[in-house]
């Protein structure tokens, strides 16, 4: 009895650091925003907050703005994961093999993900300057036309995509290139035997092997993809004409630029729960990897 | 014949990939290492992907930009706040991984279920509310407030009960006789036994920490406690803004985390769960 009370007292002394800190910056704060999405509250005038019901939850789907973030993050998250995965797999498929500077190539690959997501909107920022720009010099001189990327409605996102998969592709390569590693060779001296191809080799043994890995990558991509902020905030501020601005990026600005904070609640509210089920379907997902 | 013209195929294709990937980065270097009219004239040939003719060139834009701008303050802010939050959030979680993993208590279940909970909230929707818990703390504009939220992370808890688990109760026990209190056994027995839990731990929460942003733009307004990363956007939007200005404090910010990718390469990729470590 006297030991085991010990054993409680020695668990909890060293469980209260992580749950006061999870306590203050994570529970709470949830807790709150779900509370002040039923509210009007406003910053700078607390003792006026007001219980609303769910006034918030229909004016924001009637904001044409949140609705202009759902419509630009799906088109962001479409785009993105299959160019992103999709070279980041193409990449670690042409590195998987012995040759002469094969580790000079995949430093290369790797590169962009020591950037800071900071670092490479500025740096991009430059490149794609739409007059003075090094991408445009060059789309010039091999005889193309300067395109305005950025400053464009139409080419802003896009552009925003191939930056962001460029900066992550590395990252990726190099789970693929594990899971390609953790192939026993054993498999494919087998097809050999059998007489398959290298096409059939592709796709009847590396791919189908390679799923949970692929799988895995997808999914924590949807996640980040969905939580895009800083690349627009530093490169486009939303625009031009709304069309860069983010679910995540629009909270930020009801809630701390504009300071309604009921109001941008909602939104984290409604948004987080989207996030919240995707990163439970992962959850399951690797579970289910990990049993196989 | 036939496959040596193939090799060549293949290793045109990865030169033709490897400058794609790698052209950015040299540039930013390089352009940070020249005069601005330089940046501009070199931009047609390959001069854009070297650094200037005279190596007296080479650190003429990092003085300037020196004199202008307290870089050296920003560095130091950024060195303190990751160091802070390195060391904080090893100990900090493997405290709570430990009790996890080694104590039988009122409310384990509950506590390790909340934990798992906690897993799928996603931390960056909740930063309006975040910041409100800052103001009513009256932390707000401190480099308390950077680095506390920082800390705790139910990844590395759940990481740390991982590693732990596997070290051998006999040991425990046996020390224990030599008349050792739980917290010795925390850093002579637990923390020692767990190197790489430990390493990656301070490697993702290095990065992560020298990497932030947004939550620092949140809560600082004096320029002075400005970790890096705020500090390049602050610079990139100061009239006159410069370009090689721009690129050598993009050059600087970057430096320590090519040391700590080259140093700690094989921690990095467990953040993702590719190893079979247990963290999800």
């Amino acid at each position: 009895m006297n030991t085991n009370k010990r054993e409680n007292i020695a668990a909890y002394s060293f469980l209260t650091p992580a749950f006061v800190l999870l306590g203050l910056f994570l529970i709470i704060p949830s807790i709150l925003a779900i509370y002040y999405a039923f509210t009007d509250y406003y910053l700078l005038t607390p003792d006026k907050r007001q219980f609303i019901g769910i006034g918030n939850f229909i004016e924001i789907f009637k904001d044409p703005i949140f609705l202009q973030s759902l419509k630009n993050i799906i088109i962001f998250v479409v785009f993105v994961i299959p160019i992103q995965v999709g070279t980041a797999l193409g990449l670690a498929l042409l590195i998987n093999k012995q040759r002469k500077g094969n580790m000079l190539f995949k430093v290369a690959y790797f590169s962009p993900v020591v950037l800071s997501l900071v670092v490479i909107s500025v740096l991009w920022l430059y490149l794609l300057n739409p007059s003075e720009g090094l991408i445009n010099t060059i789309l010039v001189n091999i005889g193309l036309d300067p395109q305005p990327f950025l400053s464009s409605p139409d080419q802003a996102m896009l552009t925003i995509v191939l930056v962001s998969a460029w900066q992550g592709a590395g990252y990726q390569m190099l789970i693929f290139l594990a899971g390609l590693q953790n192939i026993p060779s054993s498999v494919y001296e087998a097809g050999k035997i059998d007489g398959v191809n290298k096409w059939q080799n592709f796709f009847h043994i590396t791919l189908p092997l390679l799923k949970p890995t692929s799988i895995l990558i997808m999914i924590t991509t949807l996640i980040s993809a969905f939580k895009l902020i800083i690349q627009p905030m530093v490169m486009t501020q939303g625009g031009p004409m709304n069309s860069t601005i983010t679910p995540v990026y629009y909270i930020y600005q009801t809630g701390f630029s504009d300071r309604l904070i009921g109001y941008s609640s909602a939104m984290t509210v409604v948004f987080g729960i989207v996030i919240g089920i995707i990163t439970l379907i992962q959850h399951k997902a690797t579970k289910e990897d990990e049993t196989q | 014949m036939k496959k040596q013209g193939k090799t060549i195929l293949e290793y045109t294709l990865l030169i033709i990939l490897a400058c794609i990937f790698i052209f950015p980065l040299l540039w930013m270097i390089f352009s940070s290492m020249k005069p601005e009219e330089a940046i501009y004239v070199d931009m047609s040939s390959i001069k854009a992907l070297l650094p200037s003719l005279h190596p007296s060139d080479w650190l003429e834009t990092y003085k300037t930009l020196f004199a202008r701008f307290n870089v050296p303050q920003y560095i130091l802010n950024s060195i303190v706040y990751a160091v802070v939050i390195t060391v904080g959030s090893t100990v900090v979680n493997a405290m709570a991984g430990y009790a996890f993993a080694k104590f039988e208590f009122r409310g384990k279940k509950f506590l390790f279920g909340l934990l798992l909970i906690l897993l799928i909230v996603p931390v960056e929707t909740i930063i309006i509310t975040q910041f409100t818990v800052v103001h009513t703390l009256g932390i707000l504009n401190t480099r308390l407030a950077v680095v506390l939220p920082m800390m705790a992370n139910m990844f590395f808890i759940y990481l740390f009960r991982n590693f732990f688990m596997a070290v051998p109760d006999e040991i425990i026990e046996s020390v224990k006789l030599d008349g050792a209190n739980y917290w010795t056994i925390f850093w002579k027995i637990m923390l020692p036994m767990s190197k790489p839990a430990v390493a990656t731990v301070g490697t993702l929460s290095f990065i992560a920490s020298w990497n932030d942003y947004l939550w620092p733009l949140m809560v600082l307004t004096d320029t002075e406690k400005f970790p890096l990363q705020v500090a390049i956007t602050n610079i990139n939007t100061t009239q006159p803004v410069y370009t090689n200005q721009v690129m050598a404090i993009l050059t600087i910010s970057t430096i320590p985390l090519i040391i700590v990718y080259i140093v700690a390469q094989k921690y990095i990729l467990q953040g993702l769960g590719g190893s079979g470590t247990g963290i999800k």
